[in-house]
């Protein structure tokens, strides 16, 4: 690796319009996060508009800080009002709003940030050492390859959709129908167009995943309870953390950030899992196990931590092999593409300047984040008081604004209202958004990838055989299904060992 | 409130018999395989109709489980009533939007969608948002990030 690339991306990132986007990007984010509903994937979707007209490098600062802004400021409504931001900050509800109740809230949201800065440190120095092998083992990838990478990354969010695996392969199949509208780039067969022009292109899935995530959020947010649920005054308490915090935490925060790091990379497990995990791993290693869930520091912590380093774990397969893991870095895909960024192997050989301005301008963000969350917090907390009625028809206004300016036509306006819909009935009836996103963004793909294969290797079922990496991806594919049946399986076992000792 | 539950998974066979009579429709490729540009949307038709069945088939099966609290909510009338206040007054701002612009559109919309969450006692507020959140995404969007919002007029 030529450090010098390294040391250039850190001075770019450093120049005064890339440092004002990353300010901007980091409180707009931790905005969007602290406000209840609003989650990483509903703020970058709703302000992708913002990043039209600007250089790659700044877009993708701006979008990156948003999205680890979001996630920092998930976990200041999860300490304060006991309402997390989204699933990664859920965990941070745990032991964050106990120690608001005791008056620690101040407390709380200073380590919790340093445990978020720490943790995204981690990741990051994980990210300059892995990505660049990554990029340099998927410069091997065919069409064979890619198809096969694209279904293990289908199947592994389809099997963590614990609990609800055939409504997830529903709703990948739908995200897959919807992907296949358009103009057949091989054949030039139009399909399922109706013989509206402006679906020629195909349906620009940025349209879908504002309807579904900034238009479902609003209208699930119209919900009774949910107008109801008004902040709390608080007390804030001491604004930094004690020396004895500090001491409890250390262990917790450097052993969930590479956790939470690995986690990330790996395609469907994202925020939620690692900081659950996180979680869990730290509650079993520790000595003051009761004190977990009444206000442990370490409880709090190292979810935070975890989130974090998952985050930028998350952008390594979407950087490096245009593989989105989560649904925020499917929002962020689409996003680079919108752009002009096309991320991929080639990514890193090509533009390797904007990799590194970006890798560096997240280390500066984080620590811009923790500026922010410390000495800010009187100020977010008056953002928490926005009351829903006036921020909801905001987002509206915004969700349409984004949905406009990807094609210029309303037509995209009824997609959005239809998917806004199809999102707020999948939420009530307990459907798995991510499988839908997901297999809409990477259904085309897939679908040239396995043509090209198939002419190239004659049958479709060679492919699965058509290469080593082939093939063991197909062997991952066929873990990951199987994966929910080892839980149960393994939790039965666990059950009839602790009733037999009973 | 089981009739709710059922017709998602009937929604996605009715979504999956009503996509693969549009695949039979299809023409046929003039170049190469002929049949190429079908296989892909077949086999997504087969397996969203197989899974849709296997999900109509939980649903029918949990039947006596009690329902989600969110689901309780979505189906009381006041909260459908919301809903689709909501969803009408989007369709008409998209109505409106061609041909009125954005800024007179947005306005009409923002400032229906506020008075009808808020009421009229808290008009102020409502007026004030309107504006500002109106005038302010358009000179952003318009005039900073140049990008075509016709003001007036689609």
């Amino acid at each position: 690796m030529e450090w010098s690339i390294v040391i250039d991306g850190f001075f770019t990132a450093l120049e005064p319009m890339n440092v004002v986007w990353l300010i901007f990007g980091a409180l707009l984010g931790t905005i969007v996060g602290i406000l209840p509903g609003l989650g990483p994937a509903t703020g970058v979707a709703v302000l992708i508009p913002l990043t039209f007209g600007m250089n790659p490098v700044s877009a993708l600062i701006l979008m990156s800080a948003i999205y680890y802004g979001a996630l920092f400021g998930g976990s200041r409504s999860s300490i304060l009002i006991n309402t997390p931001g989204d699933g990664s900050s859920i965990a941070a509800t745990f032991d964050g709003y106990p120690m608001t109740l005791k008056g620690q809230a101040g407390q709380a949201m200073s380590i919790a940030a340093m445990a978020s800065l720490f943790g995204g440190i981690m990741a990051i120095f994980g990210f300059i050492f892995l990505a660049i092998p990554l990029a340099q083992f998927a410069l091997n990838f065919g069409p064979a390859e890619y198809f096969m990478l694209f279904l293990f990354t289908l199947s592994a969010v389809v099997a963590l959709s614990t609990g609800k695996m055939i409504k997830g392969f529903v709703a990948m199949f739908v995200g897959l129908a919807i992907s296949t509208v358009g103009i057949d780039l091989q054949s030039g067969v139009h399909r399922f167009t109706f013989g509206v022009p402006h679906f020629t292109d195909g349906i620009n899935f940025i349209v879908i995943i504002i309807g579904i995530y900034a238009l479902g959020e609003v209208l699930y947010n119209m919900f009774p309870k949910k107008t109801d649920q008004q902040p709390k005054n608080q007390t804030i308490g001491s604004k930094w953390f004690t020396k004895e915090q500090w001491k409890r935490s250390l262990g917790p925060i450097f052993r969930s950030g590479p956790l939470g790091f690995f986690l990330g990379v790996l395609p469907g497990s994202g925020g939620t899992i690692s900081s659950l995990l996180a979680y869990s791993t730290e509650k079993q290693l520790s000595k003051r196990k009761d004190e977990f869930g009444k206000g442990a520091v370490e409880g709090l912590v190292a979810p935070e931590s975890a989130n974090s380093s998952a985050a930028v774990g998350s952008l390594i397969p979407m950087l490096t092999m245009g593989i989105p893991g989560s649904g925020t870095t499917a929002v962020m895909l689409g996003a680079l593409v919108m752009i002009g960024i096309t991320p991929g192997p080639l990514l890193f050989e090509n533009s390797p300047d904007l990799v590194w301005t970006l890798i560096n301008s997240m280390f500066i963000g984080n620590l811009i984040l923790v500026i922010i969350n410390i000495l800010m917090v009187g100020l977010l907390i008056k953002v928490l008081r926005t009351p829903a009625n006036v921020l909801y028809p905001i987002v509206l206004v915004l969700s349409f604004i984004g949905a406009y300016t990807l094609g210029y036509s309303t037509i995209d306006f009824y997609l959005l209202i239809a998917a806004g819909l199809l999102g707020l009935l999948m939420r009530v009836l307990d459907y798995p958004v991510a499988p839908l996103i997901l297999a809409l963004i990477i259904g085309g793909e897939m679908e040239q990838n396995i043509r090209r294969a198939s002419i190239i290797y004659e049958s479709p079922q060679a492919i699965f055989f058509a290469s080593p990496i082939a093939t063991t991806l197909f062997g991952l594919t066929l873990l990951s299904l199987c994966y929910p049946l080892f839980v149960k399986l393994f939790k039965r076992k666990t059950r009839k060992g602790t009733g037999a000792s009973m | 409130m089981h009739a709710v539950r059922l017709s998602m998974p009937l929604f996605f066979i009715v979504l999956s018999v009503a996509y693969g009579i549009l695949i039979l429709q299809l023409p046929q490729a003039t170049l190469g395989d002929a049949m190429a540009p079908l296989y892909f949307p077949a086999a997504i038709c087969v397996g969203l109709l197989l899974f849709s069945i296997i999900d109509l088939v939980q649903v029918m099966k949990k039947k006596e489980k009690a329902a989600p609290e969110d689901l309780l909510l979505l189906v009381r009338r006041s909260t459908l009533t919301t809903i689709g206040v909501i969803v009408v007054l989007c369709i008409i701002y998209t109505l409106l939007f061609e041909y009125a612009g954005f800024l007179l559109s947005t306005v009409t919309f923002l400032a229906a969608l506020l008075f009808y969450l808020n009421g009229k006692t808290k008009w102020r507020v409502n007026i004030l948002v309107t504006g500002i959140v109106s005038l302010s995404t358009w000179y952003i969007f318009s005039q900073l990030l140049e990008i075509s919002l016709p003001a007036f007029g689609g």
